[in-house]
């Protein structure tokens, strides 16, 4: 597993230098890299998106915690936000924070830095300021992503073919096998408008919920009318994405790497015969990734024999 | 389970529910009828015979009205070991209580609820029996009005994390018929377990609830009364 990054903001240099000794202390089998500020500027330019979690100060020279907070779910959506400070919550004005969570945790507490590093493992972990659930077996399933050689130019050939087939059978202008990484949705292979498509953040795409659906398969009709991605429909809009139809890539041990997908621009249902289509292709696209990491040779493939 | 309490917690005579085990947060869902919103108020109330602390978020019932249902439910519930963040957005001293007491103007703050159950949680803990805490939020349904499903479900997840940190225990009410099927599946997901409620069909019960996803629990609809 990756280390993971911590944030570590205070206006008071040996409560800063504190903070961060007492955690890496007692999170030692966490492996957590600390970077630290001093103030909102420089605590801002710290933030990019593979960052894990920031600890922060409401009082901060030239702003609060909560403008970083603001900041950080712009750059890093996913990463755990917690306040740890002297300020007392009556005293922190939240009205135009909408929607935004932070976790807060009093210096004065009387358990010191144990329990604001229990919270922090959790946090980062379960990432559970994220706005979407996370499959049960997110660890194994990121393990088994990286297993793949994903660059092939033989591999990500054959896979445009499938995604081509997929457009042809659906009559649409756009399909897609997407993969999903710890912070984003990357696309391994386009077919039509798809080819624009630039990397986006985990938690604004579709496919993030198509890889927890029990059966593998999920069928969006129309994206302005579904409660899960309503908030996001104007960006899937401007994409040509009204409707949706996603199917899992299953490893041979059952972990989802990622989904094959069509989209349409106009409202459509999807009937179980179109569902079954679909997921025909997403595993003959699962095969030929596996079949292509063993004549590679050398790279395991989901750490398990066939 | 990970971390503060260890153990289980135990529920009233008339509630057919196993112990859960620490960590945990369950979604309670009924509609409006069936007394599920209670049954999360009587479950975290039991908490008065296990010396745990007692925290409610409630939309729907004034910190005035939630301890009168509270007290009716266990007559010797202790006021002491528990706490109340009140989202009515009813103007209250908050000295007035014997207990403690947030409050917060507009349900849509989520950020200001989600502090404030912090900041009391953390003060619970430190006076309950080994850190045990039971939350009770009541409810979903309401808070669901003010926000987009995306932002909700940030926000249970972020109150389940700290949950299941503390080693506590979480009851959340929902009424599945007032939301579309995707978001009471997207919020269950958060949820370790899922207990149903529905009307009695017949019989002095008030009411019958069917638990799914813990373990070791009943599989069928089982009666329950509450006092």
């Amino acid at each position: 597993m990756p280390s993971h990054r911590i944030l570590c903001v205070d206006p008071d240099e040996d409560a800063r230098q504190d903070t961060v000794e007492r955690l890496r202390t007692e999170l030692t089998e966490f492996d957590p890299v600390f970077e630290t500020a001093a103030t909102l500027d420089d605590a801002t330019a710290a933030v990019s998106t593979d960052l894990a979690a920031v600890v922060t100060e409401y009082d901060l020279a030239d702003g609060t915690g909560l403008e970083l907070v603001t900041a950080v779910r712009d750059t890093a959506p996913d990463a755990g936000c917690i306040l740890y400070t002297d300020a007392a919550p009556d005293a922190i004005s939240t009205d135009e924070l909408r929607g935004t969570i932070t976790e807060y945790v009093g210096k004065g507490s009387v358990f010191g830095t144990e329990r604001l590093a229990r919270l922090l493992q959790t946090t980062v972990e379960g990432k559970s300021q994220a706005s979407y659930p996370l499959p049960q077996n997110e660890r194994e399933r990121l393990a088994a992503l990286q297993s793949y050689d994903l660059d092939d130019r033989a591999l990500l050939d054959s896979l445009d073919r499938i995604t081509d087939l997929a457009a042809t059978h659906f009559s649409v202008e756009r399909a897609s096998i997407n993969i999903i990484s710890e912070h984003s949705q990357d696309f391994l292979a386009c077919y039509g408008g798809a080819n624009e498509w630039d990397t986006m953040d985990r938690q604004d795409s579709i496919c993030t919920f198509t890889i927890v659906e029990d059966d593998d398969v999920l069928a969006v009709e129309d994206v302005t009318e579904d409660p899960r991605f309503e908030s996001r429909s104007d960006t899937l809009l401007d994409m040509g994405i009204r409707a949706y139809l996603g199917a899992n890539l299953v490893t041979r041990s059952g972990l989802v790497i990622g989904p094959l997908c069509v989209y349409d621009d106009e409202p459509r249902s999807f009937s179980a015969a179109d569902e079954a289509y679909l997921r025909d292709l997403a595993a003959v696209a699962m095969d030929v990734i596996e079949l292509h990491a063993r004549l590679d040779g050398g790279v395991e493939t989901d750490g398990e024999e066939p | 389970m990970s971390g503060g309490a260890d153990g289980v917690y135990e529920f009233g005579d008339g509630v057919p529910i196993e112990p859960i085990e620490a960590g945990s947060t369950v979604l309670v869902a009924g509609p409006a009828l069936s007394r599920a919103e209670d049954l999360v108020r009587s479950m975290v109330a039991d908490g008065t015979e296990t010396g745990d602390g007692m925290l409610f978020v409630s939309t729907n019932q004034s910190c005035e009205t939630l301890l009168d249902s509270c007290r009716r439910l266990h007559p010797s519930f202790d006021t002491d070991r528990a706490g109340v963040i009140d989202c009515t957005g009813q103007d209250l001293a908050e000295s007035q209580f014997d207990l403690r007491v947030r409050s917060i103007s507009t349900q849509s703050d989520l950020t200001g609820i989600g502090m404030r159950f912090s900041a009391l949680y953390e003060s619970l803990y430190a006076d309950a029996a080994d850190g045990r805490v039971r939350t009770g939020l009541v409810s979903l349904s309401s808070l669901s009005m003010y926000v987009d499903m995306r932002a909700l479900f940030r926000f249970v997840q972020t109150l389940s994390g700290r949950i299941d940190s503390a080693g506590g225990l979480g009851l959340f009410s929902i009424d599945p018929t007032t939301h579309d099927t995707k978001t009471v599946n997207t919020i269950s997901q958060v949820a370790d377990g899922r207990i149903g409620v529905r009307e009695p069909e017949d019989g002095d019960a008030d009411g019958e609830l069917r638990v799914r996803g813990l373990r070791g629990q009943p599989d069928d609809w089982q009666p329950f009364t509450l006092p």
